[in-house]
Order: C-alpha cells, then sequence, then structure tokens
C-alpha cells in the first residue's frame, strides 16, 4: 500500500510520458516517412541517392547507438537537447524508414491500371496522390503501420537509458530504491503485454473497419 | 569540431568488442532457431495444450520490450538460484526472445505454401513424415532463409542493450570509451560504423540467398 | 496393365450446411474413359477428390475394386496406412500440376517410387525415365518446373503418376490452367494412355475431349448427378433440359 502511495505518482506520469512519447513518435515518424516515400518515387536520382544512404544508415544501427549520438554527441557539434525532446527526435528519425518502406510498399501496391485510369481522364499529377495514390496506398499500408507503431510502442522504453523519465525509467528508480528488481520488471513486462495485445486488437479491428468496401464479396 | 583522430581510434576497441556483438547475435539466433522450430512445432500440432502454450509463448515475448525481458531475466536468475556467466544468460535471452520471432517466419512460410503441394504427395500415397520431411520442410526452408538473415540482423542491433547490464560489445565499449576520451560524438558514430558494416555484409548476404532461392 | 472399377453409390458431401453432393450415383467401368463435366461448382471436382479420399465423403460409399475406400465400416474411418496403401493404386493429376518446385523433372517423378514404393534410388529413377519418356519429355528431365512450360509442367505430372503404376488415374481440370496452344499436347498424352486401357476419370471443360475420347460422359449441376451417357448420347441427343441450356452457354461463349 506504502509503495502505491509513494510511487504511484511518479509510475503515472511515467505512463503519460510513454504515451506521449509513443503517439508523437509515430505521428513524426510517420510524417517523414510520408516525405520520404514521396521523394523517393518523384525526386531526380541524386537525392533519392541521399535518401537511400539515410535509410540504410537508420536501418542498419541500434536506436541506442542513434540515441547516444544525438543525445551525447548532439552538444559537441551544438545541438543541445533535453532528454524527452531528444527522445522525441530520436523516436522520429528511428522509425521514419521503416514508415517509409511500409508507404512505398504500399504505394506500389496501388495497380499501375488505377494510376492510368485517372491519367486518362486527364487528372493532375498532384490530383492523382492526393485522391488515388494516397487513399489506396494507405489503406493497403495500414496492417503493417499499425504492426510498426506497435514495435514502437516497445521501443519508447530504450529511451530511459538517456533518462527519458518514462514509465521504464520510473520502474527502474523504483526498484532501485525498494530492491524489488524482479516483481518491478515483471509487472512491467505483463503491463507491456496486455498494453500490446491490445493495441493489436484494436488496431485489427480498424482495419477490418476501413478495408470492409475494398473486399470483393463472392 | 568533429574530430577525424579521435574517430579513427575509436575503431580499435570497438573492433574489439565487435566480436562480442556477433558472438552473441549468431549463438542468439542459433539459440533462437532451435528453440523456435519446437514452437512452431507446438504451434502446428494437434494437441491444444501445446498449441495454447507456443501462441502465449510468441504472444509474450513479442508483446514484451527486449529490455524489459532482459532486467526480468538478469534479476530474477540469482533469484532462483541459478549461476549463469552474464555473457551466456545474455545469449539465452536474446536467443529466447528471437525463438518467437523465428517461429512465425516458420510458420507463415509453411503457411505459404500451396495446399496442392501436400496433396499431391498425399495422392500418390507418401506418409505425412515423408510429407513434412521431403516436400514441407525443405521448400519452407528455403522460402525462409531471407526473413532468418534478417532476423540475425535485428539481433544484431538487439544485442546493444545487453550493455544495460553491463556485457561488453560494441555499445558498451564505446560507452567507456566516450567516457574516457570525453569525445562522444566522434566515438558514437564510429560504433555506429561498425554495427553499419555488419549489417550491411549481412544484408547483401541476405539478397544473394533470396536470388539463389527465386528459381 | 490392370484397370480397376469404381462404384460411387449414394454419396453425400457437405460444406457447413452447403450440401455439395446430393446422393450421387456412378458407376466408372474398367480401362474405359469417364468425363465428368457441368458447370463450375457443380461438385465435379469435389466427386473427383473424393475417389481418392483427398475430399472425405459424409455418407454413402466410394468403392475401387469392390474395396470401400477411406472407411472401414460407415462413420469409422480407416488408418493412414491403410488409405496410403489404396492411394498407391490411384493416380492424380491436378489442375494446378502441384509439381514439387525444389526437385527437378526427374525428382518429382522418382520421389514416389524411393519413399512410398521403397524402391533403390537407381531403379526408381529408371523407371522415373521411362515415364518421362513416355510423356515426351526424355530430354528434360533435369529441368526443375520453373523452367518448364505450363503444358510440360502437367505432362511430368502425369509422369509422376503414371511412374507409380496405378490402375486408375484421377484427372482433376488438366488443362484449365493452360495456354490454349498447350492444351493439345497434354490431350494427346492423356488419348494414349486411354489407349492403353487406363480406367480414367476426367473433369474436364474440354467437349471435345470428352466427345472423342469418352466412353461415357456425367453431367452434373449443383451437387446432382443429372444424367450418365455416352458421348453421342449427351452431346446429340440431351435427355434433360440443364445439359441443353449447359451446352448452349458453352457453345456460344466458344462460337466466333
Amino acid at each position: 500500500m506504502d509503495l502505491v502511495s509513494q510511487y504511484g505518482p511518479a509510475l503515472l506520469r511515467g505512463f503519460g510520458i510513454t504515451v506521449i512519447c509513443w503517439i508523437l513518435g509515430t505521428i513524426f515518424g510517420m510524417a517523414l516517412g510520408l516525405v520520404i516515400a514521396l521523394i523517393q518515387r518523384y525526386a531526380p536520382r541524386p537525392v533519392r541517392w541521399l535518401i537511400q544512404i539515410y535509410i540504410e544508415v537508420i536501418r542498419g544501427t541500434p536506436f541506442l547507438v542513434q540515441l547516444f549520438v544525438l543525445y551525447y554527441g548532439g552538444p559537441l557539434i551544438g545541438l543541445r537537447l533535453d532528454a524527452l525532446p531528444a527522445g522525441l527526435l530520436g523516436l522520429t528519425i528511428y522509425g521514419s524508414p521503416y514508415f517509409a518502406e511500409i508507404f512505398r510498399s504500399g504505394f506500389r501496391a496501388v495497380a499501375h491500371g488505377q494510376i492510368e485510369a485517372a491519367r486518362a481522364i486527364g487528372m493532375t499529377e498532384p490530383t492523382i496522390i492526393r485522391r488515388i495514390l494516397l487513399p489506396l496506398g494507405l489503406v493497403s499500408a495500414l496492417p503493417a503501420l499499425v504492426n510498426f507503431s506497435i514495435i514502437l510502442t516497445k521501443e519508447t522504453v530504450i529511451l530511459s537509458i538517456i533518462t527519458v523519465p518514462e514509465l521504464m525509467y520510473q520502474v527502474s528508480r523504483m526498484s532501485a530504491e525498494t530492491f524489488r528488481y524482479v516483481e518491478a520488471n515483471l509487472v512491467l513486462a505483463l503491463f507491456f503485454w496486455a498494453l500490446v495485445e491490445t493495441i493489436s486488437r484494436l488496431g485489427r479491428r480498424l482495419e477490418a473497419r476501413i478495408t470492409q468496401h475494398l473486399i470483393e464479396r463472392t | 569540431m568533429f574530430s577525424i583522430p579521435v574517430f579513427l581510434e575509436s575503431f580499435q576497441p570497438l573492433m574489439w568488442a565487435a566480436q562480442y556483438t556477433l558472438l552473441i547475435s549468431v549463438l542468439g539466433i542459433l539459440l533462437g532457431l532451435v528453440i523456435g522450430t519446437l514452437i512452431c512445432a507446438a504451434r502446428l500440432s494437434g494437441s491444444r495444450l501445446l498449441r495454447g502454450f507456443g501462441g502465449l509463448w510468441v504472444s509474450f515475448l513479442r508483446g514484451v520490450p527486449l529490455l524489459v525481458q532482459l532486467l526480468v531475466f538478469y534479476y530474477a536468475l540469482p533469484v532462483i538460484g541459478l549461476d549463469v556467466a552474464p555473457t551466456a544468460a545474455a545469449v539465452i535471452c536474446v536467443g529466447v526472445c528471437a525463438s518467437a520471432y523465428i517461429s512465425e517466419i516458420w510458420r507463415g512460410a509453411i503457411a505459404a505454401l500451396p495446399r496442392g503441394q501436400a496433396e499431391a504427395a498425399r495422392a500418390i500415397g507418401m506418409s505425412p513424415r515423408d510429407t513434412w520431411i521431403r516436400i514441407i520442410l525443405p521448400q519452407a526452408f528455403s522460402m525462409s532463409l531471407p526473413a532468418l538473415v534478417n532476423e540475425l540482423i535485428l539481433l544484431v542491433k538487439a544485442s546493444s542493450l545487453v550493455s544495460v547490464v553491463g556485457i561488453l560489445e560494441i555499445t558498451r565499449a564505446s560507452q567507456a570509451q566516450a567516457a574516457t576520451t570525453f569525445r562522444p560524438l566522434e566515438v558514437y558514430i564510429a560504433a555506429a560504423c561498425i554495427y553499419l558494416a555488419i549489417n550491411l555484409c549481412l544484408a547483401a548476404l541476405g539478397r544473394y540467398l533470396e536470388h539463389r532461392t527465386a528459381v | 496393365m490392370q484397370a480397376s472399377s469404381v462404384e460411387i453409390s449414394k454419396v453425400n458431401k457437405f460444406y457447413g450446411p452447403f450440401h455439395a453432393l446430393k446422393d450421387v450415383d456412378l458407376s466408372i467401368p474398367p480401362g474405359k474413359v469417364t468425363c465428368l463435366i457441368g458447370p463450375s461448382g457443380s461438385g465435379k471436382s469435389t466427386l473427383l477428390r473424393c475417389i481418392n479420399f483427398l475430399e472425405e465423403y459424409d455418407s454413402g460409399e466410394v468403392r475401387i475394386d469392390g474395396k470401400l475406400m477411406g472407411y472401414d465400416a460407415p462413420g469409422r474411418k480407416m488408418s493412414g496406412k491403410k488409405l496410403r496403401q489404396m492411394r498407391r493404386g490411384v493416380g492424380m493429376v491436378f489442375q494446378q500440376f502441384n509439381l514439387w518446385p525444389h526437385m527437378t523433372a526427374l525428382q518429382n517423378v522418382a520421389e514416389g517410387l524411393i519413399r512410398v514404393r521403397g524402391l533403390p534410388k537407381s531403379e526408381a529413377e529408371a523407371r522415373a525415365t521411362d515415364a518421362l519418356r513416355k510423356v515426351g519429355l526424355a530430354d528434360k528431365t533435369g529441368n526443375h518446373p520453373a523452367r518448364l512450360s505450363g503444358g510440360q509442367q502437367q505432362r511430368v505430372a502425369i509422369a509422376r503418376a503414371i511412374a507409380m503404376e496405378p490402375q486408375l488415374m484421377l484427372f482433376d481440370e488438366p488443362t484449365s490452367a493452360l495456354d490454349p496452344e498447350l492444351v493439345g499436347e497434354v490431350l494427346n498424352v492423356m488419348k494414349t494412355l486411354a489407349s492403353e486401357g487406363m480406367t480414367m476419370v476426367v473433369v474436364t471443360h474440354e467437349m471435345g475431349f470428352a466427345a472423342h475420347v469418352a466412353d461415357q460422359v456425367a453431367f452434373m449441376e449443383k451437387g446432382e448427378l443429372v444424367a450418365v451417357d455416352s458421348p453421342q448420347g449427351i452431346f446429340h441427343a440431351p435427355k434433360d433440359e440443364r445439359i441443353w441450356n449447359f451446352l448452349r452457354t458453352y457453345r456460344e461463349r466458344n462460337a466466333f
């Protein structure tokens, strides 16, 4: 009982920060990923190469090392960020190439014929993107988007290592003070398990809702 | 600003530590293959109990962040009276986590095989055992190879987390190096370069396997 | 060559509430070709797959040379071992060929001889080569399926079935997945088989094949066996309006 009153508020605050990191990280990462995917589709070749290098670098290195470069290395080149903004920026950068890849294959899933049909009736390229490519591409990318945003939920705990005061950070502090390492981390594990299961269930419902009119009835 | 000499000097201790990153990842994926295959077999078996167990195993390990799994495991070992070397503990933890993903890779590959493949075997009177060994598994395995290489890449990156419990590998070594040189930027970028080099090689291997198996 | 006969009586099959086969009776004489025709979804393939028990019928009997297929007694399924024993005598060719892509043509044909018949590898390969020669593919033994045309793949699939020396061959729309120009080579192999006195049951949309090669033609619709007659009777003097309608649609679609 004591533990609850003593650590409850901190844990709750930590949970709030975890949720904020997850939601903002997903939104920003998705936005950056969408921009990257569109650049890859339409930009001239040298730009695409640069983007490709960015993608390879981010996907080829651990999130933790990216955070270290950003948070501890940043000040050396004048990038001084608090832990939380650094963590959010890190999540955004880390997620962007994965989101970009998801969008890219979503776009590819839009049948070429549907784009051609739009061109044939004289739609301009921006209109095609807005009215045909994005809506159809987003729908086919949806399962993968939900999936990756769930992966991001789990990645938020890594932010605790650069002292972002999210849930895992609070749990670590609590267990260091009470010496209840096993129990605290076990509870945290169960909590994440429940959270991820819930989100994926909601995600599946959302998919079913959004795609129902696109599935051919036999 | 960015000091090239510091950057270059960081490579030596980090390269030395890279062997531990590789060791943990490779042993991790081997362990993951063994456990993952068993879990996949459990999930495809006729027994409800085994299927339920396999399902829980996969759902738990995929639902809980690896860092949390690592800490639970690390702190729980002494409590249940097991004295395991820290590096071995890390390998076990990484391997167990990978088993959940590998089991799903197997299951996906087996499910992706057209039904007719097994049907043709049944139609000529082949036994279930031969059908699995000769028809289903060889195809599932070659289909899964690229995904398995991808899993290895994920493990190389995930192994950076074992630095948290003090196991020496690239990330831990770079933390130590950063603390002594006071040049975290150069050191961590050097670490990133080594990870990148390892993973680009693995990715090339994956692409090669993909082309080779695409008959 | 020994040739089997098949007696199908009062066979019913349900998929949940859907009644896929309704009291089907059909007698397949030895050494003859029986063609099953009818609109898609009429149950032809389901009936064919009941003969080697790839599809489990719910009631009635399928007897091959008098032996009950799939069940020891009504409602009691036979053991896997016994089922495999019975399936050895029944060859099957699928619409999608179902060749094993990780094996060469020769290995595809030899696999069953080695694993099921227990022949030594050298003998299995010799027989597999013979079977491939018979379907005109002696020069393709080392090719993987992906390196063969659809017609060649289907001929390998036929070789795979006949290498097992079956007494009965089942064909499930063997030419439906083929480009039109490749249909002929497969039908020719089937004609040769028929002329050698193999009992054949063929689900097909090739009315020409049914008319010229079949000894009897069975017409199915909506899970019912509507009529069994000589090709002459079915194609030129259909006794049932449903057959007449089906043939009219078929002719209209193929007219130009």
